[in-house]
């Protein structure tokens, strides 16, 4: 009997005009955590896809126990025992946990669901792994962690022994990932292998017993984790030095740019309030961070404040002008900049050049538009500008179509308009989510040197490490409401995200 | 890498287009064929022929083909301009129908205004008709978000009757049960082209001031979405109608003005067709304006872009005047409208084409990208990926 | 991707060999002059070839062995199939050509403008037409276009005289006849028998109000309004025209609701609008007169029809082509009873009380002019805008 309970062997995988998978092996023994570590575009997916029969190699072999096998489709693997937590569940919202972890491997009697027998095997299950589910709660109303959870019982339920989890930890809270490293190291000591798909190093350290490094489709290596540090890891997985550290002085704010007061917002379909009177400021030469977890109202915050959605009450000043019921022409020409979250749905008109993109807020101007007509001489010059000074990558300059850039340049690009305004309030939602380490370093000095030429910053971001990075003050947001202050100096990861689960709250607020 | 992208001609996306139209039309006449050996093989090839270059026996049919191209291009034009915008401007055929009505009602009724100018302002009445029919559908997506496919659907039965109530109230002639024709003077000019269009028996072509109208046309239409300001937010909203309002267009007054660009353009191609001189009235039916869904075929078949328009109606029209041609070997010209719908059902299939012909090309150049560098380990990117690995954290 | 670029290449070598057949076919607006030799004379699945050396090609053309012809005819904006005038014309020309050997196509034209009728025709001339037949007034402009450019061609212009655009100059040349119909008459024989028979609430029931159906209209108003006086009745009238010549939901309702009002007998005039009525008439045990053909085939309620003999017409020009030397060319005529051109089919009809005897006593008086009846325009030309203004003192016309 062999070592490794799954093997994939010199697997190459080829796409139309990109190898996405070149002669990589992965060995995965029977009871570890095996970290597969690989910037976006190394080539990750495509492998776990292979070993899923989602595609078929063009080269290579993949073993189970030694022996050889041929993986068709999604059927053979689950045959194998492998099973996959996808980033995105894969639930049925209106069903019960229990209903979800049976589907599509009902036991029937007769045409009847025998649903006794499988709420006793998973609340076996579920007790041996300490996964503490409720099996009759409905699906939409638990949390996103208790969902995961759900998904993993699918995969106990259907007795796999390869386990495989990506990008588990992207959207849950400091106390659920640790809850989830707890969870997965039970799982690999009661014998099952698990390949855990990610690109953060803090976790590859906390729970990963080996890693295997891929970068830009190739194998670079696997290591023990005990023996290489954080930085190695790094190195291997980017091909040079990188730093992981923001490096910015102490700020120091001067008077207020950006007001926020009583801001309410209902939402239209159920009526709850998810933007729940928030008040805040922001000065000129400091980064104030909104702090939360996804889909605690920031999405709904920003977009009040950037005039994308209307308020149902409160007042937004920018530079003492009352901007609540302005035009988002008015507020991008006032002096706000806004990186937004989504930077293919409202950052870029991706069918237009990236020329067209880079004036998206000032082709109005009299500088880039004469008599209705467009000076393309003019905008083409300024798109070279900007390429060069914010050493955007395109392959055609300024006539690149925004869709074919990768989504580092695509952000890049959204910061350099975003910044060449000459903003006073500088906006940014999640500027570096999906990016790889070289252009988050990139964009996170770009927004310090942002604040450092005296601009007001409101950041938002869902990453800790960024928002303990990068901030000079902390907002943290629960369920529509601000309910902590924080300087990061003085507070805890531990701390942070106590108040972003809500169960501590700031006295006053 | 820059200079060999542009010159490979099949990694350019006009080229690609172009050659799976093409792609389309072929198949379209493949299927003609098909459909003629099963009538009659024995003439079949003659029939094919017939269709072939039946637009080009002499230069009367010349002169047929862009006179029938000139309400298609114009159709083709008010479906296009929309979808650019990102609308679906099913509406067409209701636009060109009311058009048509305000144009004849002009040429009819308007005698007071001298020649020149009467033809001008039947033109402008066509315009207008067609503007305000399709501002309703315009508005009611603005501003409460209903459908436009819907509305224009309904828009075009209303149109449809309402122009049969309306030539029957005021420019009916109950005797051949269509509305009157157009006073000569309302007429478009010939800009002599009877002259030069003229069949071999001395009847001259139908061919008219219209085509150039329209031509004109499509070339405004391409000025404005390519070069101006307005065009620039048109297209934003077509493309991502989020990231226009991100950038504080108004999404609302966009819709609102693209459909009445395109329901006059529409409008517009009623009104020529009619004032054409060719010897009709509107007839009063309860059918839609063939003219009007001509263009959803002739938008789609050169992918919304005007100039290709251009070239794609008179290549309906050419296949139509092809059909006439063809009954001489025996073959009912019926088929002319499979070959032409066969054309349409593919044309839905140009991305599809296209796609390929870009696989097909980059699957090429990153052949020959291996072979120029044979034993570079893994240092150059791969050539174009659909997923570009992240070049700037490489470098940055 | 593979299959994707297969498919590519089948379909790019299938196209060539599109273009290599089309290539190697002779040229094709040469077709009708040049002979191909065996070639198209050889019968393929679709072609049979009959006694006189003709064959007949898939769209129901009958012509030489080498694919010329003699006879076309040009449909109007139906097809050919219409049940209606293209039909009964084509029918008549097949008939004329079977029976004597002769060979006849049709064309269609692209659109329904004179321009296109002047090209469908032209088209015809140049594949080698010596007579060209146009059904329809709609022809009436292209024919006067076309006449004068083909001295050496005859057209027979159906229900219709050509004249120009504005109607300021009527012209009909010697190679050209234009055929009318008394449609009136035949009307007239229809009304007049309906009374005789005892119905007293009649109706009329029409497709588009064009001469023709409104001649139809007039006369049958008339001949019910004599019948009635010589009985010394009122009759009462419904009378309507549909916008369209087609069978409709909206049309089969309103007979519907004429017959279960009382109406006991509907004049269905204008092509599928009669199939309306007789519908309407089956669920509702009404009664129909039919109308251009003997249509007591298409439904047991149709007691009569209102025949004008459409192919009768026309085989008498063609005859007077093939033997008279055209020597009908230059006239305008119009056909009625005294020309044997329109009738009642009194034997196929259902009269209980209007005979055989009865009939032939009126036809004669209207084929000699004893009885003359109004039409569709006053002495003047003027159109006479409703049967209420006919005169008609013994019939309650109600226009709807």
């Amino acid at each position: 009997m062999s070592e490794y309970v799954i093997e994939m062997c010199n697997i190459t995988k080829e796409f139309p005009g990109i190898i996405a998978n070149d002669n990589i092996t992965l060995q995965l023994k029977k009871g570890e955590i095996h970290a597969l570590l690989g910037e976006n575009g190394a080539g990750k997916s495509t492998l776990m896809s292979v070993l899923f029969g989602l595609y078929q190699p063009e080269k290579g072999v993949i073993k189970k126990d030694g022996k050889e096998v041929k993986i068709k489709d999604p059927n053979d693997a689950n045959a194998l025992g492998i099973g996959m937590v996808h980033q995105h569940f894969k639930l049925v919202h209106n069903f019960s946990v229990l209903q979800n972890i049976i589907l599509g491997v009902e036991t029937t009697k007769g045409g009847f669901l025998k649903m006794d027998d499988a709420r006793k095997k998973v609340m076996t299950l579920s007790e041996q792994y300490g996964l503490r589910v409720d099996p009759d709660a409905l699906i939409e109303n638990i949390t996103v962690g208790m969902q995961q959870r759900v998904e993993i019982l699918k995969m106990l339920y259907r007795d796999n022994e390869i386990l495989i989890f990506d990008e588990p930890t992207a959207v849950l809270t400091p106390q659920e990932i640790d809850e989830l490293m707890k969870i997965m190291k039970g799982l690999a000591a009661e014998g099952k292998s698990i390949l855990f798909i990610t690109h953060k190093l803090n976790e590859i350290k906390a729970v990963a017993d080996r890693c295997t490094v891929l970068r830009k489709g190739k194998y670079v290596g696997t290591v023990n984790v005990a023996d290489v540090s954080k930085e190695e890891m790094s190195e291997m997985m980017v091909g040079r030095k990188v730093s992981l550290n923001v490096e910015k002085e102490p700020s120091h704010p001067s008077e207020v740019v950006f007001e926020v007061e009583g801001l309410t917002v209902v939402n239209k379909e159920h009526g709850k309030k998810v933007v729940d009177n928030v008040s805040f400021q922001v000065r000129r030469g400091e980064i104030v961070c909104i702090a939360g977890i996804d889909g605690n109202g920031q999405s709904e915050l920003i977009q009040a404040v950037t005039g994308l959605i209307k308020a149902d009450s409160g007042t937004v000043k920018l530079k003492g002008e009352d901007i609540t019921h302005a035009s988002i022409r008015h507020r991008n020409t006032h002096g706000m900049s806004h990186i937004p979250e989504d930077r293919h749905k409202h950052g870029l008109v991706l069918d237009y050049p990236l020329s067209y993109n880079l004036v998206l807020q000032s082709y109005f101007e009299p500088e880039y538009c004469q008599a209705g007509f467009l000076k393309y001489d003019k905008i083409n010059q300024y798109a070279e500008k900007l390429i060069g000074k914010y050493d955007i990558r395109s392959g055609q300059g300024g006539s690149t179509i925004a869709r074919s850039m990768s989504g580092g340049n695509q952000q890049k690009a959204i910061v350099a308009r975003e910044i060449d305004r000459d903003p006073d309030l500088l906006i940014a939602v999640q500027p570096t989510r999906g990016l790889d380490v070289g252009a988050i370093e990139y964009i996170h000095r770009q927004i310090v040197a942002e604040r450092d030429r005296n601009k007001a910053v409101l950041l938002v971001s869902l990453e800790l490490d960024e928002v303990m990075n990068l901030s000079d003050r902390i907002l943290v947001i629960y369920e529509g409401q601000i309910v902590a202050d924080l300087d990061p100096s003085k507070v805890t990861v531990q701390e942070l995200g106590l108040y972003m689960a809500g169960s501590k709250r700031e006295e006053g607020k | 890498m820059k200079d060999k992208r542009l010159g490979n001609p099949l990694q350019r996306q006009g080229v690609q287009n172009t050659i799976a139209a093409i792609i389309a039309i072929l198949i379209g006449m493949l299927v003609g064929l098909i459909v003629l050996l099963f009538t009659d093989a024995s003439r079949a090839g003659e029939g094919m022929m017939a269709i072939l270059t039946g637009g080009l026996t002499d230069l009367k049919n010349m002169g047929q083909v862009l006179y029938y191209a000139t309400p298609l291009i114009m159709t083709g034009l008010s479906v296009g301009f929309a979808k650019k915008t990102g609308l679906f401007n099913i509406g067409a055929p209701g636009q060109y129908m009311m058009g048509a009505f305000a144009a004849v009602y002009v040429g009819v009724k308007w005698t007071f205004l001298p020649a020149g100018i009467h033809c001008i302002v039947a033109v402008l009445a066509a315009c207008l008709f067609g503007a305000i029919w399709g501002i309703l559908p315009g508005l009611l997506k603005a501003w409460r978000g209903i459908n436009e496919v819907i509305t224009c659907i309904m828009m075009n039965y209303i149109a449809m009757s309402m122009s049969n109530v309306l030539i029957r109230a005021f420019i009916y002639d109950r005797a051949k049960n269509q509305s009157f024709r157009p006073d000569e003077t309302a007429e478009l000019p010939k800009m002599g082209f009877d002259k030069i269009f003229v069949g071999e028996s001395g009847t001259p072509s139908s061919v008219n001031a219209g085509i150039v109208v329209a031509i004109v046309l499509a070339i405004v239409v391409w000025v404005v979405l390519e070069k101006t300001k307005m065009g620039y937010e048109l297209k934003a909203c077509g493309f991502n109608k989020d990231a226009a309002k991100y950038a504080g267009i108004s999404e609302k007054r966009n819709i609102v003005q693209a459909m009445i660009i395109s329901g006059a353009l529409a409008g517009i191609g009623g009104g020529l067709n009619y004032l054409a001189g060719a010897g009709t009235g509107i007839m009063v039916a309860d059918t839609l304006a063939q003219q009007g869904f001509d263009g959803i075929a002739v938008a789609l078949l050169g992918m919304s872009n005007p100039i290709a328009i251009i070239f794609t109606g008179i290549l309906m029209a050419y296949l139509t005047v092809g059909g006439l041609a063809m009954q001489s070997f025996g073959f009912v010209s019926q088929v002319i409208t499979i070959i032409t719908s066969v054309i349409v059902y593919f044309a839905a299939f140009i991305l599809f084409f296209s796609q390929i012909i870009a696989k097909f090309a980059k699957g090429k150049g990153e052949k020959q990208n291996a072979n120029a560098e044979p034993g570079d380990s893994g240092q150059a990117p791969p050539a174009q990926p659909p997923t570009p690995p992240t070049e700037g954290g490489e470098q940055a | 991707m593979k299959k994707s670029k297969k498919l590519l290449a089948l379909l790019l070598s299938l196209a060539m060999i599109v273009g290599l057949a089309a290539c190697t076919s002779t040229n094709p607006s040469g077709g009708n002059t040049e002979t191909q030799s065996g070639n198209s004379a050889s019968p393929s699945g679709n072609t049979e070839t009959q006694s006189g050396g003709t064959v007949t090609d898939s769209a129901g053309s009958i012509l030489n062995e080498d694919g010329t012809f003699e006879i076309a005819m040009i449909t109007d904006k139906g097809d050919i199939n219409d049940k209606s005038f293209n039909q009964g014309t084509w029918e008549g020309i097949l008939d004329y050509c079977q029976t004597n050997g002769k060979t006849c196509k049709y064309y269609k034209p692209v659109d329904a403008t004179t321009d296109d009728y002047v090209a469908a025709m032209e088209q015809a001339i140049k594949d080698g037409a010596k007579v060209v037949v146009t059904p329809g007034f709609l022809f009436e402009e292209p024919v006067y276009i076309v006449q004068e450019n083909h001295p050496d061609v005859k057209f027979i212009l159906i229900d219709g005289n050509p004249h120009n655009a504005d109607y300021s100059d009527y012209k009909t040349t010697d190679n050209t006849v234009g055929i009318l119909f008394s449609e009136e008459q035949v009307g007239y024989l229809a009304g007049y028998a309906a009374v005789k028979d005892g119905y007293t609430k009649l109706g009329f029931f029409g497709g588009q109000p064009v001469p023709a159906v409104i001649r139809y209209g007039y006369g049958y108003v008339q001949g019910a309004n004599d019948a009635a006086k010589e009985l010394g009745i009122t009759v009462d009238m419904r009378y309507f025209n549909t916008d369209s010549f087609d069978a409709t939901p909206e049309a089969q309702t309103r007979a519907a609701s004429w017959y279960t009002a009382g109406t006991e007998i509907i004049f269905g005039c204008g092509g599928s609008v009669g199939n309306s009525v007789m519908a309407a008439a089956e669920q509702n045990n009404g009664l129909v007169i039919g109308v251009d053909v003997d249509q007591s085939t298409e439904s047991d309620t149709v007691v009569s029809s209102a025949m004008k003999g459409l192919s009768a017409a026309v085989e008498q020009m063609l005859d007077s082509y093939y033997n008279d030397n055209f020597s009908v060319g230059g006239q305008n005529l119009t056909l009625g009873a005294a020309d044997d051109a329109v009738k009642l089919p009194m034997d196929t009809s259902k009269w209980q009380n209007f005979t055989q005897e009865d009939y032939d006593a009126l036809y004669a008086k209207l084929a000699s002019g004893e009885i003359t009846l109004q039409k569709d325009t006053d002495a003047n030309g003027n159109p006479i805008a409703s049967p209420v203004d006919l005169g008609c003192t013994n019939v309650n016309v109600t226009v709807e």
